[in-house]
């Protein structure tokens, strides 16, 4: 028996000392998201970026007081609209997109022991989980009802009446990269609340770096997306949770 | 400064990295490449069709293929060479081959090519194919189906400024099965025009008869030969037999630029008109292989009725609907060197879940199409038509 406890003192010891580098908290925020794309000669025809959110895990590794190395396995919405304007004005679309996304980013803190600041630089892989597609196009089979002989139509949906959806996105093999990877930049403050507890509000920016279709065109138009993100959450330190211990 | 180089470096390898994305290419409008060469010539076409053709989902062309294959041929051709143009119409012509849109058609503003016939595949596979025919000569409907099976009755014509002619015919078979022929969707705009025509005559007879007499057995609505037209016929025609709301089918348009960029499907209704009565009696559409576009959709129309049915022979295979390039931001176009890429706006679908574009809708009674007998002065698709309804 007091073998054992020999034999395990020293990995207890090992184990504190690496659960103290750790640190585990969620995370939350507001999405801007803007695709990076052309609608080439569509006319009146524009991409516009919509909101959406987030919400994940952030976990840190300390290798030392002003690095670290952080994962945060999160879900985030990319949301994204195609709108007309002029005589089509009320026709528009928009595209809500789930991802799965975990971005790993090295984490540089400087600044005060209880007020400071951090940069997060890194990359990100996500997957396209969800779609939904809502939106009003003029259809084609529902005729208005007809203009008085000395009136002129000022808009599309005088000739055809507006067909609203609401509806999931049939994702399309052929066509639909469901992977994305990226590259993410991001800074913000962190607040020392307790001797455990860290508070920290950051704005955040993931670049696409790949298409969201496949190469399956010639002349095919890209689509990338821009995401901006201002984010808030708390980090907990293992070591000092478990272990009384914090570094 | 130690510090500061681990801030420097990662920042480096992500601008390094930004750099990875795609350009975005420049999308041109093919009316506005100059023909000057058939380089633009070529480039103009291929762009116009590679964004606003809208059967890519289920075409089997490979467009990338005729890409590869033809752009260097045409780089070779002689915009100002009269032998080098023909041989481009014949390049479009195999190009354009195996394309499903059954609407689809070339025409040329190049003087070379005036007297050359627009190009359109789907006329040039069924001309190829086993069961070939003539469309039904319009004077048979025009004198000998009135002469040997209706009544009494009322026929007429008009032909129109833009030199094209509508063909009318309306009557009784039975004395009581109410039968209307036409050979244009123009319905609303000849019924609704001040002057009197003699296609307006005959609408006139039977809406008349549709709607005050109720001793009819059937109706026959006879669309063969018919080239189509205006989709507001449909409810202008239909709706007019109906009180509710008939599902019959979904259209979709393209949304982006991408060969696979489509909007939902919007489902398609013909709507009931203010003075429509619901018929419950038979009515048969009679439709034959010439019939294209707004008779096909009719004809699917018809058959989505509980009371419809189809006899004849499979139709053209054009159900794709057609409006301006505009619009749906798809659909036809036009290059300096074209005076029109004529190709459907939209995607049709019925409501059985399948699309017919370059099959042609199948009849519930297939009745071939029989030169022998129309020529003896007997319409063996006609009489099937009365024979479902008796």
């Amino acid at each position: 028996m007091q073998k054992n406890v020999l034999l395990f003192a020293p990995m207890l010891f090992f184990f504190q000392s690496a659960l103290a580098q750790f640190e585990v908290g969620v995370t939350g925020g507001y999405v801007n998201n803007y695709l990076h794309t052309s609608a080439g000669y569509r006319a009146f025809t524009q991409y516009h970026q919509r909101s959406g959110f987030m919400a994940g895990l952030v976990l840190q590794y300390h290798f030392n007081n002003w690095l670290a190395l952080q994962a945060e396995p999160s879900y985030i919405q990319k949301n994204y609209e195609q709108r007309r304007d002029h005589f089509f004005d009320g026709i528009y679309q928009i595209n809500s997109n789930g991802y799965l996304q975990l971005p790993l980013m090295a984490h540089f803190s400087f600044g005060g022991e209880k007020l400071s600041g951090f940069v997060n630089t890194g990359g990100y892989a996500a997957r396209w989980m969800t779609a939904r597609v809502k939106g009003v196009m003029a259809n084609v089979f529902d005729n208005a009802p007809d203009l008085p002989p000395n009136q002129q139509a000022s808009g599309s949906f005088q000739y055809n009446l507006l067909y609203q959806y609401d509806q999931k996105y049939a994702f399309d093999s052929r066509r639909d990269r469901r992977m994305e990877f990226g590259l993410v930049a991001g800074g913000g403050v962190e607040y020392l609340l307790q001797e455990c507890l860290r508070l920290f509000v950051e704005a955040r920016y993931y670049y696409g770096l790949s298409d969201q279709q496949k190469n399956y065109m010639i002349d095919q138009v890209p689509r990338y997306n821009d995401t901006y993100v201002i984010q808030a959450g708390c980090l907990l330190n293992l070591g000092c949770l478990f272990g009384g211990y914090a570094e | 400064m130690k510090s500061l180089i681990h801030f420097i470096i990662p920042l480096a390898i992500l601008a390094t990295m930004a750099s990875c994305r795609k350009e975005l290419p420049q999308l041109n409008d093919p009316q506005n490449y100059v023909s000057a060469n058939f380089n633009e010539v070529f480039d103009a076409f291929w762009t116009g069709m590679n964004n606003n053709y809208v059967f890519w989902d289920i075409d089997t062309v490979n467009w990338d293929g005729v890409y590869g294959t033809y752009k260097p041929l045409f780089a070779q051709l002689n915009v100002n060479d009269s032998n080098d143009v023909r041989k481009a119409y014949t390049y479009f012509k195999q190009m354009t081959a195996g394309l499903v849109d059954s609407h689809y058609t070339l025409t040329f503003a190049d003087t070379w090519l005036a007297d050359s016939a627009a190009v359109n595949p789907a006329f040039l596979r069924k001309r190829g194919s086993p069961g070939f025919h003539a469309p039904i000569d319009i004077r048979y409907f025009y004198y000998t189906l009135p002469a040997n099976y209706l009544n009494a009755g009322q026929r007429g014509f008009t032909n129109t400024a833009d030199g094209k002619q509508y063909v009318a015919v309306s009557g009784t078979i039975n004395q009581n099965i109410l039968y209307f022929f036409f050979s244009d969707f123009q319905l609303k705009t000849l019924f609704n025009t001040d002057t009197a025509n003699g296609f307006k005559t005959v609408e006139q007879y039977f809406f008349k008869n549709l709607a005050s007499r109720t001793d009819l057995k059937g109706i026959i609505i006879d669309v063969r030969g018919n080239k189509g037209g205006e989709l507001e016929d449909l409810d202008f025609l239909l709706g007019k037999m109906i009180t509710r709301p008939l599902f019959f089918g979904y259209t979709r348009s393209k949304m982006g630029n991408g060969r696979l960029d489509y909007s939902p499907w919007a489902p398609a209704y013909v709507k009931p008109q203010t003075d429509s009565k619901a018929i419950t009696i038979p009515i048969v559409v009679l439709a034959d292989a010439w019939s294209v576009s707004m008779a096909e959709i009719t004809t699917m129309a018809v058959k989505a009725l509980p009371n419809g049915h189809f006899v004849g022979e499979r139709t053209w295979g054009a159900n794709g609907p057609l409006t301006g390039n505009v619009f749906f931001n798809g659909g036809q176009f036009t290059t300096g060197w074209l005076t029109q890429v004529y190709t459907s706006s939209l995607m049709f679908k019925y409501k059985d879940g399948n699309i017919y574009e370059g099959k042609g809708f199948p009849p519930d009674l297939t009745v071939p199409y029989d030169s022998t007998s129309l020529n003896a002065g007997r319409d063996p698709q006609l009489e099937a038509a009365v024979s479902l309804i008796h």
